[in-house]
């Protein structure tokens, strides 16, 4: 049983992206959206704490949001569009979003 | 049931095998038609209230069934009649309308949360002598119960809301 | 079949409407007699300080909402630990009796064991 948990708070404003990782267990996954691809931000704290839980669990990020931000985000981060994200909702047994 | 999800389901009998069929459907191997219920906590003009409507266009587009739409806490706002867009922007609260309009959804705003929020359809604004009603179709104002009966119908509960 | 439901309370009791509206949903699956969990973490954890006095702020005060979780049949409920150790409050004095989750990884584990999950 694996969950897929989603984010959409800026992680410099808010501590849901501190709360979730506490808990993310290691079939879970990530899939940060809106102000949440904030912490894909270069040099960051944010950046840093998911770099070093990257093998743990998948994250995933909403293509749109990337774009709009003109991110540059790490390979490691799979971008997906809302078919993809309709698909991750179905491969992962339950969706956790932190509203 | 929606109209593409009946398309579909005819396209699949009409087609010899059900192999042909997904290969020419597109729809993922991966994948069998799901149950979604969608539960939306924020206003139209949030990016998530468009977001939950983005998502829910993409599950009908991948063949699966969308069970119930349920507005709760601010959500209930993007239910409204009298959001005013910008002619610039979008206008999220319409296109909520249309979608739910065009694919005979169940769309449902609950009540406990619309009336705390100032959302009434015409008869709780009698009820209640308010100055008039701001929720009309294709939305229906119901309780909690039907978020429940709808989790439980659904292999899928997603919630969108924040930001 | 039955699905099972937790629902995951973060914010403190009178910051806006989220503490409030997600008792509602507990209590509303209680009704129903449905598998309904509650997990208080993060701000969530303030709801259960004992002795509140929320008329002094004329809010509305949830400890009767939180007392009604037992009558309603709701008996899987849950606190995070280190959201209790991190606020200095302690499972022995609260408002209403919960079972204490000290790892994350407790909590990880809870989600794991429901069908549906909703974190307001």
């Amino acid at each position: 049983m694996a969950t897929l948990h989603v984010l959409s708070h800026s992680p410099f404003a808010d501590s849901r992206l501190t709360s979730c990782l506490r808990l993310l267990g290691s079939n879970d996954a990530l899939l940060l959206c809106g102000d949440a691809t904030y912490a894909l931000t270069q040099a960051t704290a944010p950046l840093q704490a998911l770099e070093d839980r990257v093998n743990t669990f998948e994250l995933y990020a909403l293509e749109e949001d990337i774009q709009a931000r003109n991110m540059t985000v790490p390979g490691w981060v799979k971008r997906v569009d809302y078919a993809q994200f309709v698909e991750l909702s179905i491969r992962y047994d339950r969706v956790n979003t932190w509203l | 049931m929606a109209k593409r999800q009946q398309k579909a389901r005819i396209a699949g009998f009409l087609l010899s095998s059900a192999w042909e069929f997904f290969i020419i459907a597109g729809v993922s191997l991966n994948e069998h038609p799901m149950k979604f219920a969608i539960a939306l906590f924020s206003a139209a003009h949030a990016p998530s209230s468009r977001r939950a409507l983005l998502f829910a266009r993409a599950a009908l587009a991948g063949g699966h069934e969308i069970v119930r739409l349920f507005f709760y806490q601010d959500g209930v706002y993007s239910a409204s009649a009298n959001v005013v867009a910008p002619q610039d922007e979008q206008d999220i609260a319409a296109q909520w309308r249309e979608f739910v309009s065009e694919n005979q959804l169940d769309g449902v705003v609950c009540i406990a949360a619309a009336l705390r929020r100032g959302i009434l359809n015409e008869e709780e604004a009698q009820r209640y002598q308010r100055a008039s009603a701001n929720l009309t179709a294709p939305w229906e104002l119901s309780g909690l119960g039907q978020l429940h009966d709808a989790a439980q119908s659904a292999d899928r509960l997603i919630c969108f809301g924040g930001p | 079949m039955t699905r099972s439901l937790l629902v995951i309370s973060r914010q403190a009791p009178w910051s806006g409407l989220s503490a409030r509206e997600a008792l509602d949903v507990v209590l509303a699956g209680g009704a129903y007699d449905l598998p309904i969990g509650l997990l208080f973490m993060d701000d969530g954890v303030l709801q259960l300080v004992q002795t509140q006095d929320a008329a002094a702020v004329q809010q509305k005060d949830l400890t009767a909402n939180l007392k009604a979780l037992e009558m309603f049949g709701i008996e899987d409920v849950f606190a995070c630990g280190k959201s209790l150790a991190e606020r200095g409050m302690f499972p022995g004095n609260l408002n209403i009796a919960v079972r204490q989750l000290p790892q994350e990884q407790d909590i990880s584990e809870l989600i794991d064991r429901y069908d549906h999950v909703i974190t307001i």
